[in-house]
């Protein structure tokens, strides 16, 4: 992966005719697109050594010409005098970035873009390298796509050539620590900070949470849309913010299309030292109206915990009574961005830390709002992080769509937005209720 | 400066004659002599060119035949080879710089002042760097109202936002303008914008454009961040990676070009495309991240401040920590300007190991 970042990059000072030859040097690619293409490619080449050899013994005995053509599997006859050592020139197109040793090179790029992403590894899994090139078009391209072409951007003097190349100190060093330290990180993140290599990462182990500890299930994933915005609300709970984790994951990897799911994040979470930064690079944006309101724009899927703090850090004897939903930002978000909320229940989460008490007198000078007392936590240390394997169960409802009955403009009102958050938090309540009662046991469900 | 400070204080009693903004500023009269800026034969002034931007400006408006002239304004004479342009030595730290201006530029016939003159990165000498800036914009604003000048261009920065755990993603042009605690460099900013703003209210004919620059790299630009990052190794506050956006030079540069060309009047966020995490940057950039556990790095880095090892104040690890991204789509949509350089062009530019552009990415 490095290698690609590094090997073939604009950062090869010079070096361009040897990084060629290496790439022509380099072994078969071993991906499935690769050899897919490498095979047709062998194909063409053989039909034109068919060509050229028949067109070869037609100009030997050009008595027998209908007969001699008959075998070639081109439709129209070709003429006569054609040279036929003269390669057709649809060949030498495809040849032709066969030799920079490029996987993707073959797509042509769009002429506005800088070219193909240098960063998608051979044969690596397709989601990841459609996410990356997505990225690299969304950010310049998409301004200059859009309208904006260069032309209109008018300055009408252009600026001076830029400065010619500096050569670095120890630069064999430099280059040898650059490729190091871009190895797990990919080039390119999305305009909230989603790193596609270190989601690609988190994959296992979210997996591994998924099917193994918490064993969830997963019913109404029918009712999230295979296209445009919508407002997943769910309860929240668990001391940590699995539950956000889970619900990214879940529509990721069991819808039909394989969907993103923005979780907004609280802000004492985004900011905790470490875990902010990870939900962030997954896929998790701060908390906020602005924000929010970017994401239902780009026609994005986002959930939100309006519970926020008072949800997640909830005591193990309140457990399963939802709080006070904020003060309905996300009804007043709704409705302004006309997106369906989908109620989305979360049963499980209360007990893989159930909180018996909390700190706040020690927690407020380290930046935090509590420190949790678990059954397990302050007393085993770090080992009590790991969360209990209790069996999960998130159920998605039917979307409640309010911009069928009130305009954008009731965002303004106050005591319908109250009223309809009341609604939506009654329906997840029951949802919550529901898939408890049938739940046999809070280990095995 | 006599004048608006009376009508301020005139104000404080009257919010309607205020909200009219009638009894402060010009008079009718002189708001009458405003020019407009010629489409030929324009007189450019710039304060500050000997800093990046003004002297970059400047020798792209010496290629322009709709300039006639430019008049070049700083303590130290920029080198470039110039034909139509004039250096006059004005010090905007001395008490005559707004009269000894405004006479310039109306002997000259200004119709657009681009005011440049800021500090590129803070300095310990905090009395003179007020001084400059936000003194330094009263004097320029005071003698672009007295010579009536059509246009001003304002260079400002993105860090007038502020680093904030508040922030959202993208801060837009609407924004409150929370500058930075204690930041005596980020404040001038500040105040230098609110100066401008009250400008543009009283002076309702003159087009004031203020470019929110985010922090600019490239080859040759020498600045704050350029230093920052042309260091082998780099702080990182342990835990925090906050989301990063640069600017090239040369598209900061398109920026003023724009704004002298065009009207445009308001604030523009001047910002490269593409946000990369700030450990990433160093990665890319090949430098050495030194993790510092936040109680320790501040108390470090105002021993380094103080002892002026280092040419960082310690709240700006604050910028280390949360982000300030702002979005240039106003930018975009109503000036036209579309950066040329994405992040990672602006980076590999700055190292100086980069190809150059293709003629069809400059635009030629």
């Amino acid at each position: 992966m490095a290698k690609s970042i590094l090997g073939d990059d604009p950062f090869s000072t010079g070096k361009s005719k040897e990084g060629e030859k290496k790439a022509a040097e380099r072994p078969a690619p071993v991906g499935k697109r690769e050899r897919e293409r490498e095979r047709e490619r062998e194909r063409e080449r053989e039909r034109e050594r068919e060509r050229a050899q028949a067109q070869a013994q037609a100009q030997a005995r050009p008595a027998k010409k209908k007969v001699a053509k008959a075998p070639t599997p081109t439709k129209k006859p070709e003429p006569v005098t054609a040279e036929p050592v003269a390669p057709p020139p649809p060949a030498a197109e495809v040849e032709a970035p066969r030799a920079v040793g490029e996987a993707e090179a073959t797509e042509p790029a769009p002429a506005d873009d800088y070219g193909p992403s240098i960063d998608v590894p051979p044969g690596h899994g397709s989601h990841l390298t459609d996410e990356l090139r997505q990225g690299e078009q969304s950010g310049l391209g998409a301004a200059r796509v859009g309208g904006l072409g260069p032309q209109r951007l008018g300055p009408s003097f252009p600026p001076p050539p830029p400065a010619p190349r500096r050569k670095m100190p120890l630069e064999f060093l430099w280059r040898r620590w650059r490729e190091i330290a871009m190895r797990d990180r990919s080039e390119v993140v999305d305009e909230f900070g989603r790193d596609p290599h270190v989601a690609a990462r988190m994959d296992p182990v979210l997996e591994f949470l998924y099917k193994r500890w918490f064993r969830v299930d997963v019913e109404g994933m029918g009712h999230i849309p295979a296209e445009g915005r919508a407002l997943l609300v769910s309860n929240h709970s668990g001391t940590l913010p699995y539950d956000g984790a889970m619900i990214m994951y879940a529509v990721h990897r069991d819808h039909a299309e394989h969907r993103a799911v923005r979780p907004l994040v609280e802000d004492f979470v985004f900011h905790f030292p470490y875990l902010g930064t990870l939900m962030n690079r997954i896929g998790g944006v701060r908390a906020c109206q602005e924000n929010a309101e970017r994401l239902l724009a780009q026609d994005q899927l986002v959930a939100v915990f309006p519970e926020g703090i008072k949800g997640v850090g909830k005591l193990f004897s309140q457990r399963y009574q939802l709080q006070r939903f904020g003060r309905g930002g996300f009804v007043k978000l709704a409705l302004a961005c006309d997106a369906p909320i989908i109620p989305t229940a979360v049963v499980g989460a209360e007990e893989i830390h159930p909180m018996l008490s909390k700190v706040t007198w020690l927690a407020k000078s380290v930046g935090i709002p509590y420190v949790p007392i678990t059954p397990t936590f302050p007393l085993l240390g770090p080992l009590g992080l790991v969360p209990l394997p209790a069996k999960w169960f998130i159920a998605f409802g039917e979307p409640m769509y309010f911009n069928a009955d009130y305009g954008p403009e009731a965002a303004g009102d106050r005591i319908l937005v109250n009223k309809l958050a009341e609604q939506v938090r009654q329906r997840i309540q029951e949802m919550v209720d529901g898939l408890r009662a049938r739940r046999g046991s809070v280990l095995l469900g | 400066m006599a004048v608006s400070e009376n009508g301020d204080r005139r104000a404080q009693g009257e919010g309607q004659a205020r909200k009219s903004g009638l009894l402060q500023g010009p008079t009718a009269q002189r708001r009458a002599l405003v020019k407009r800026p010629p489409a030929e034969g324009r007189v450019v002034a710039i304060t500050g060119a000997y800093s990046y931007i003004g002297a970059e400006l400047a020798r792209r408006l010496e290629a322009d035949p709709r300039v006639s002239r430019v008049l070049a304004v700083d303590v130290r004479k920029p080198a470039f080879p110039a034909s139509k342009t004039r250096f006059h030595k004005i010090d905007l730290t001395m008490p005559t710089a707004d009269s000894d201006l405004s006479a310039l530029w109306k002997r000259e016939g200004v119709d657009t002042v681009v005011h440049a003159a800021f500090l590129s990165s803070p300095t310990h000498n905090s009395a003179w760097a007020h001084e400059l800036e936000s003194i330094g914009t009263m004097h320029v604003l005071n003698a672009a109202g007295e010579a009536a000048v059509g246009k001003l261009v304002l260079f400002s920065t993105t860090l007038v936002y502020g680093a904030g755990p508040s922030n959202p993603n993208f801060l837009d042009e609407r924004h409150e303008l929370r500058g930075h605690p204690r930041a005596r460099f980020v404040k001038d900013k500040v105040e230098a914008e609110r100066q401008a703003e009250r400008f543009a209210r009283e002076n309702p004919e003159t087009v004031v454009t203020v470019l929110r620059v985010a922090a600019t790299l490239g080859p040759t630009i020498n600045n704050f961040a350029t230093r920052f990052f042309m260091r082998p190794a780099c702080p990182v506050m342990m835990g925090y990676d906050p989301l990063m956006q640069f600017v090239h030079e040369s598209d900061v540069v398109d920026a003023f070009q724009l704004a002298v060309e065009g009207d445009h009047p308001g604030a523009f966020n001047i910002v490269g495309d593409g946000v990369l995490p700030y450990t990433t940057v160093l990665a890319l950039l090949g430098r050495i991240p030194v993790p510092m556990p936040s109680f320790l790095a501040y108390s470090v880095s105002q021993a380094l401040w103080m002892t002026q090892i280092f040419d960082s104040p310690p709240n700006f690890l604050d910028f280390l920590r949360f982000m300030c991204i702002a979005d240039g789509a106003k930018a975009a949509r109503e000036m036209g300007f579309c950066a040329r350089h994405d992040i990672k062009q602006t980076l590999e530019d700055f190292l100086g190991v980069a190809p150059p552009l293709s003629a069809a990415e400059r635009g030629l």
